[in-house]
């Protein structure tokens, strides 16, 4: 009895030891690899900061007005940050790569058939926020202007109309829960369109009104609009 | 500069004169009422002081759909009251075209200069299609300086009441003189002289499309005079009475053409005007005397309330272009703003903004638009502000404000320039606040 348990007792460290052997030069290849890849990513991130000074990002950054909002990361750290997390995560990659195994590999071709089609839905999110930020501000501009109500509110539904323009866009190229997002798009934005037809409608009258009577009052009224002789 | 840009209809309109000594444009949009004053002023103008001279007046329209076209062709003269001295050698003629491109003063201002090109003109004037005061004189007094004084450029010098011409006395007048040197008192005055040296360069520039097609040209014809070392003088032409300004125009739409022209051009001049300092007078022709003067009401409140509106809603924006201090008092302004002696926005920090904001221009050329739209709420508070301080002023007394204020902006002009540089730019010190 005895004989037959050491026997398995045996057996099975035989085959955890043997499996683990297996493993053991792959996970020592994959921490290599994942030491080494920390270190150049470090070494990196330190050199692009160092080189990235000279260079006038967060001016460029200024004019073409993404400053708002990254404000408190600076832009040469930004890039830093990028660089830093990009190295760590192709090593880690690589890491995985080591074990040689099913799993893993399908692991790698997933990451690696994703990751254009991530990096372009990130692009498609960051121009539309981008856009969003824009007009967003143009019409709080013309909104304070033109003494319109809630300006605020105003440049926000446009600045949310085009960050979730974006996110629809990036989840159809992800292929990403594809229908849910476009049918609530379809719905807000339908939503949307019937308020403003209601309110148009509704208010329509009114407009229609003071607007024949201003026609009526002709050139005198215009008189006491405050646009005088500005120039 | 290429006669490519004239239609069919004008180059054959133009072959049939085949040439003129002066041309004078009026560029019109629906002034039907006024504009045969004008046309009839123009013309008595140029047969009672150049009879010797072959004139062509100049109608450039925007399509106009109130018959302000036929009333330029169709305005008599009655020319038994002029008491002509000479008889004029040469027929007035008279041209209606409608010009293309965007569309804009500067855009009608392009096809007068074309055609003044392509006649051979020795001189060219222009005037505004809305003026009630205009006489024959005014003519004269903005050809004569071109033919027989070797002047390139004729500003006007008006008569204007204390509240009128706002963009003139609180931005443009104050920041050219002190960029350029030369105290051209209406560098934006609609009513010019230009010698055809100066109209050649005019047509080369390639800008035409930016904001200079609309009500941009006017600031933008003085500083290429200015700064490009044409000779210039001005004229007194008496009052400037005018129908106003289009009511349906937007007001930060001009105020954005009219100071982002500035703007452009302090950058397209850079190297011109670090390199001056102080004013300088400039010749002034004709005869000055005192005119009466159409009365202007001005609403304060309502000013002050859409500035009051404005520090609550475009602070984001401004904190792109102001320093952290201009800011500060800008926002403690809005809470408390109500145009007493310490509550306005006085001549210093007036000065200061508008530096900030021609800072704020060139460094951050996408949101240009933004910077200067916004800049709206701020003008009317500095015009309210300046109602309520020259309020029981003459016109005299006013003009010492004016003064002040124009040597408030020289004074600041160093440090303008240090920032320009890239020397402690405001960026550098952002307000806080930063919510959209």
């Amino acid at each position: 009895m005895l004989g037959l348990l050491k026997q398995i007792i045996s057996q099975t460290a035989e085959r955890i030891s043997s499996q683990v052997l297996d493993y053991v030069p792959g996970f020592l290849a994959a921490l290599f690899i994942l030491a080494v890849a920390l270190i150049v990513a470090k070494s990196i991130r330190w050199m692009l900061l160092k080189m990235i000074k000279g260079i006038s990002i967060d001016r460029f950054l200024r004019k073409v007005g993404l400053t708002a909002g990254t404000e408190k990361w600076k832009a040469p750290q930004l890039a830093a940050q990028f660089t830093y997390w990009s190295i760590l995560a192709i090593g880690a990659l690589a890491a995985l790569n080591s074990f040689n195994s099913q799993l893993t590999t399908r692991i790698i071709e997933t990451a690696v058939f994703l990751f254009p089609k991530l990096l372009v839905a990130a692009a498609i999110i960051v121009i539309s926020a981008w856009l969003g930020r824009y007009f967003g501000r143009s019409t709080l501009v013309w909104a304070v202007n033109e003494n319109m109500p809630s300006p605020r509110l105003l440049a926000a539904a446009v600045r949310g109309f085009f960050i979730f323009s974006g996110v629809v866009t990036a989840a159809d190229h992800l292929d990403f829960a594809r229908s849910v997002f476009i049918a609530a798009f379809i719905l807000i934005l339908g939503g949307v369109v019937l308020c403003a037809a209601l309110a148009l409608g509704l208010n329509g009258r009114e407009a229609l009104h003071r607007y024949l009577d201003e026609g009526k009052k002709g050139s005198a009224e215009s008189e006491d609009r405050p646009l005088w002789r500005h120039l | 500069m290429n006669d490519e840009l004239l239609s069919q209809d004008v180059h054959k309109a133009l072959a049939e004169i085949g040439g003129a000594d002066i041309v004078v444009g009026i560029p019109s949009y629906n002034n039907a009422a006024t504009i045969g004053h004008v046309v009839a002023a123009t013309q008595a103008g140029l047969e009672k002081y150049f009879p010797q001279y072959r004139g062509v007046i100049i109608n450039s329209d925007g399509t106009s759909n109130d018959g302000t076209r036929d009333a330029v062709l169709k305005t008599g003269l009655d020319k038994g009251q002029l008491l002509l001295v000479t008889t004029p050698l040469f027929p007035v003629h008279r041209l209606s075209f409608p010009y293309h491109g965007i569309p804009g003063k500067g855009s009608a201002f392009r096809l007068i200069f074309q055609i003044a090109h392509h006649l051979g003109a020795k001189a060219c004037a222009v005037v505004d299609s809305d003026l009630r005061s205009i006489t024959p004189e005014w003519i004269d007094l903005l050809l004569r300086p071109i033919l027989h004084a070797g002047f390139d450029f004729v500003a006007p010098y008006y008569h204007r009441h204390k509240y009128d011409g706002t963009i003139t006395n609180s931005i443009v007048y104050p920041l050219t003189r002190s960029l350029y040197g030369l105290r051209v008192r209406q560098p934006i005055g609609g009513d010019f002289g230009v010698a055809p040296g100066l109209l050649k360069r005019y047509l080369e520039r390639n800008d035409w499309e930016t904001d200079t097609a609309r009500f941009g040209i006017d600031i933008w014809m003085t500083t290429i005079a200015i700064a490009e070392g044409f000779r210039i003088c001005q004229s007194f032409l008496g009052a400037k009475l005018h129908n106003a300004k289009d009511p349906g125009l937007d007001l930060s739409a001009m105020l954005h053409q009219v100071v982002g022209s500035v703007f452009r051009l302090m950058q397209d001049y850079q190297s011109v005007w670090m390199a001056r300092t102080g004013s300088q007078d400039v010749d002034l022709f004709g005869f000055r005397y005192g005119v009466g003067l159409d009365p202007i009401e001005v609403n304060t409140d309502r000013m002050l309330a859409a500035f009051r509106r404005g520090c609550e809603e475009l602070g984001d924006v401004w904190s792109t272009a102001l320093s952290r201090e201009t800011y500060e008092t800008v926002q403690k302004l809005g809470r408390s703003i109500d145009g007493s002696e310490n509550s306005r926005i006085d001549d210093s920090l007036w000065a200061q903004i508008i530096l900030e904001f021609a800072i704020a221009y060139k460094r951050q050329p996408v949101e240009r638009a933004h910077l200067l739209k916004s800049l709206t709420p701020l003008y009317l508070a500095r015009v309210a502000s300046f109602v309520l301080q020259t309020k029981l002023l003459a016109s005299e007394e006013v003009e010492k404000e004016i003064e002040h204020l124009c040597l408030c902006f020289e004074q600041k002009k160093p440090e303008l320039i240090r920032q320009w540089n890239g020397e402690n730019h405001p960026s550098s010190r952002k307000p806080e606040k930063a919510k959209l």
